[in-house]
């Protein structure tokens, strides 16, 4: 099973790399949001809850440009039937969601300096900021790994990968705003919101994974 | 069999004792007085709807782990609950904001409760859309399934976790003047019927659909055959 994660986790940052399909949507998006923010704001700052909501606003639908892509690829290309009769649907899994988190962590380290940058913002709380937006990036990655699968099979269509990861989403985004707020504010920041995201992060990984081999198997 | 018929159909007795008693027997509540009334409707909506999508969940699970195609109706059985979840869930949005235009002075706060349910009504608007989108596609099935069991371990997060996270201003406190939940006996029992007729209404509901979708099966089949 490692030498296939590893194997397929290759083959998708090289496909990624060739292309950079993904990224260059996800980034690109995420530069537009916050320059048009910080510019229509006209440099006025915002309070540290709206601070907090706008950035995971533009956190969430820079990741949702990019996060079905690596399932949507295989379909659209051809490759998942192959994918599906070579390599055991476990490893299949677990290298897409590593790909996931990787990608996830690369939007998060082009959106959140841009932010700062250009929205002005004080962090008061720098340690509790970078775990709180690391955690929710987590969360969401792990969330949306089963959603693009579905997404993918379901042919890929326009806005559907948002909408059905949204309201899932909600609870990670509703605590990831709740912490980061804090960090930018709060006198004395608690970890239980970071604690809540671990553990919804780790339960629908453990789920996603269990659910996975119905998704992508076909009758 | 037949314990299931009878249980559906002690609607017919449980739906009307309900309304007599929540209008006629149960005293009204100190705080709210009449406007309480509206708790024997709310809260059978709510606990049927969070039912139906559990039921649908687990249909679900039974669905994907059938190997010898016993189950093979289910993920229609798992639909037809996540409907009729759909519609009790419409109705407790509906019932909880007179509630609230009564209580609190406005039909929409983001009370977390409210903020719960919405939540749960946009994941399965989410089901239905992806239903939508693969409607002739022959993994529907396995894909609806998994995603409304995804759906139904999110539940538990919105409809006790998060109502107890963050402060509320729904009726716990406020129903009584000591600011606890107190329901003397009548108010109890009459709480306790309307659960039971609500539930049965549900599995009432649930029952026709199923036989019409079985119907509408063996329509197609029959009408296959003829071709």
């Amino acid at each position: 099973m490692g030498n296939d994660v590893l194997r397929n986790l290759r083959k998708d940052f090289l496909v990624e790399f060739r292309s950079r399909f993904a990224l260059n949507v996800s980034a690109s998006f995420a530069a537009i949001v916050t320059i048009a923010i910080s510019l229509t704001a006209g440099g006025v700052p915002f309070s540290p809850k709206v601070q907090a909501i706008v950035l995971w606003i533009v956190i969430f639908f820079s990741a949702m440009n990019g996060l079905s892509h690596i399932f949507v690829r295989e379909e659209d290309q051809g490759t998942a039937l192959f994918l599906r009769t070579a390599v055991n649907v476990d490893s299949v899994f677990v290298s897409k969601f590593i790909f996931n988190q990787a990608f996830m962590a690369v939007i998060l380290a082009v959106v959140t300096p841009l932010y700062l940058f250009f929205l002005q913002v004080q962090v008061l709380h720098v340690a509790h900021f970078i775990f709180s937006v690391a955690a929710g990036g987590v969360s969401i990655a792990a969330a949306t790994t089963i959603l693009a699968a579905m997404v993918a099979k379901a042919g890929g269509k326009g806005s559907l990968f948002t909408i059905i990861s949204f309201p899932i989403l909600l609870p990670v985004l509703w605590i990831s705003i709740s912490s980061t707020s804090a960090a930018l504010n709060a006198p004395s920041p608690t970890g239980g919101n970071l604690l809540f995201l671990l553990a919804f992060s780790g339960f629908i990984s453990v789920i996603s994974f269990l659910l996975f081999r119905f998704v992508w198997l076909e009758d | 069999m037949k314990i299931i018929s009878a249980a559906v159909k002690s609607v017919y007795i449980l739906m009307p004792a309900a309304i007599v008693m929540a209008f006629l027997w149960a005293p009204p509540a100190q705080v709210l007085g009449d406007s309480s009334r509206i708790m024997y409707f709310h809260v059978p909506i709510a606990w049927v709807s969070i039912l139906a999508f559990v039921v649908a969940g687990i249909v679900s699970i039974l669905f994907l782990a059938d190997r010898k195609g016993s189950f093979v109706m289910f993920d229609g059985i798992a639909y037809n609950s996540a409907v009729a979840g759909l519609v009790f869930t419409v109705l407790t949005v509906i019932t909880g904001s007179i509630w609230a235009r009564i209580s609190w002075g406005v039909f929409w706060n983001w009370d977390p409760r409210e903020t719960s349910i919405v939540i749960i009504l946009l994941i399965y608007i989410a089901y239905f859309s992806i239903q939508g989108a693969m409607a002739h596609n022959d993994n529907r099935g396995r894909i609806g399934s998994a995603y409304l069991i995804l759906a139904m371990i999110t539940l538990p997060f919105f409809a006790f976790l998060v109502p107890r996270i963050y402060p509320s201003l729904h009726p716990d406190p406020i129903i009584n003047a000591d600011r606890t939940i107190f329901l003397d006996d009548r108010m109890r029992s009459t709480l306790a019927v309307a659960i039971a007729s609500f539930t049965a209404l549900y599995c009432y509901i649930l029952h026709i659909m199923n036989r019409m979708m079985k119907l509408q099966n063996h329509i197609e089949e029959t009408s296959h055959e003829a071709d």
